[in-house]
């Protein structure tokens, strides 16, 4: 499978981080949706197979946790799509819990692109287990 | 994940926005041998262009988890009203709406044709595609359609034959029309189990006096296969793809505007 037919869909409230992650995945190939809320995110992976979902935790203010939603709602509409959060409010509580609903990777902000780009090259090219 | 995030427009607000919703239509043509008539014109609501409101499947799905259908059920039935009100000629126009949004919306009868008037779109060029399942149904809902049935509306039963457009909707909709979802038409020539349908269907309509019309045309034989079961009414790409009032307008589809009666002198 040629990594254009591969889909990612980026959850993120910042305008510009979604700006700037989609053109750099798009540039590497994927093809690259955006959601900025979560029912929009739910809206997108209850119409459309992706490949991997990277999603902020917080979507609203730093203390909600839309991520973890998107996550339970990944897994029950989306089984083989892999499931990356980031988060810059992070706690082991939360990371505890984002593994268990099923996410693959829990992440630090900042991340630097080329990071994530390494670890989503992985996640993309093999089966979830 | 930011304090400014809570000031922030959401995607309701920006779909809220004048012209945020777009419509394009697609014909639905009546055949009789080798004529071809313009039965109707689909209104299609489309988001803001370069997001995923763009998909409709996306856009509905995000005002029903936003609990927000019926509002932007009624913003798109405003929006392809304004939009139909600018083509030439008389063309009748189909527009989709929400068994709920019928059930849960006071006067809506009243309210529907007042605006489609002031457009210049008679009652009698309306149809109505009820989508959703039952689950949206109101004892309100059944009111509501015997009030446009009496006004002139048509009322049409969309996706027949998936998900929840059933049996139960045929008989709560009593519908003029009935609309096979593509699903079932593509491919019809060559698979017997769809052929098994389609031939159901139009028994069905038959018995209940409700025209078929088939969605998804694309290829000529599924369209001569359409024709022998007994199906007239189609839509597709094979005739032609939705498009916005502006180039339908310049299409052979529509006749000119004809000036109402009282402005023609002789």
């Amino acid at each position: 499978m040629s990594r254009v037919s591969k889909r990612i869909l980026i959850v993120d409230d910042e305008e510009s981080i979604l700006f700037a992650v989609k053109r750099y995945f798009t540039r590497m190939g994927f093809g690259v949706d955006c959601a900025r809320e979560l029912e929009e995110a739910e809206a997108l992976v209850a119409h459309t197979a992706y490949n991997l979902v990277i999603a902020d935790l917080s979507l609203s203010d730093s203390g909600s946790a839309e991520g973890l939603e998107i996550i339970r709602f990944v897994r029950r509409h989306c089984p083989a799509a892999r499931v990356i959060l980031l988060t810059a409010y992070g706690s082991p509580s939360v990371e505890k819990e984002a593994l268990k609903r099923g996410a693959d990777v829990f992440l630090h902000k900042p991340k630097p692109l080329a990071e994530l780009a390494t670890i989503v090259t992985q996640l993309t090219e093999g089966p979830r287990s | 994940m930011t304090e400014r995030a809570t000031e922030r427009r959401t995607i309701l607000d920006e779909l809220r926005l004048p012209g945020a919703l777009r419509i394009e239509f697609q014909p639905i043509f009546r055949l009789d041998g080798d004529r071809r008539e313009l039965y109707a014109l689909e209104a299609l609501t489309r988001g803001p262009r370069g997001t995923s409101m763009e998909r409709p499947d996306v856009l509905f799905e995000y005002a029903r988890r936003k609990g927000e259908e019926t509002q932007i059920d009624l913003l798109c039935i405003a929006a392809a009203l304004s939009e139909a009100g600018t083509l030439p000629g008389s063309p009748r126009i189909s527009i989709n709406i929400h068994a709920s949004t019928l059930g849960s919306t006071p006067r809506f009868t009243s309210t529907l044709l007042a605006n489609a008037r002031s457009f210049g779109i008679g009652a009698d060029r309306l149809m109505l595609e009820i989508l959703e399942h039952r689950a949206g149904w109101a004892d309100t809902t059944r009111t509501t359609l015997d009030e446009l049935r009496g006004e002139g509306v048509l009322i049409a039963l969309d996706d027949l034959g998936v998900g929840a457009s059933n049996y139960h909707m045929l008989i709560d909709c009593r519908p003029d029309h009935l609309k096979i979802d593509r699903y079932i038409v593509a491919g019809c020539s060559r698979d017997r189990y769809r052929m098994a349908v389609l031939q159901s269907i139009v028994t069905l309509g038959r018995a209940s006096n409700a025209t078929p019309i088939a969605e998804g045309v694309e290829e000529v034989e599924d369209l001569d296969t359409l024709r022998a079961i007994g199906i007239d009414c189609v839509q597709g790409w094979l005739y032609a793809r939705s498009m916005p009032a502006s180039d339908l307008a310049f299409t052979p589809f529509l006749s000119p505007r004809q000036p109402p009666a009282a402005e023609i002198t002789l």
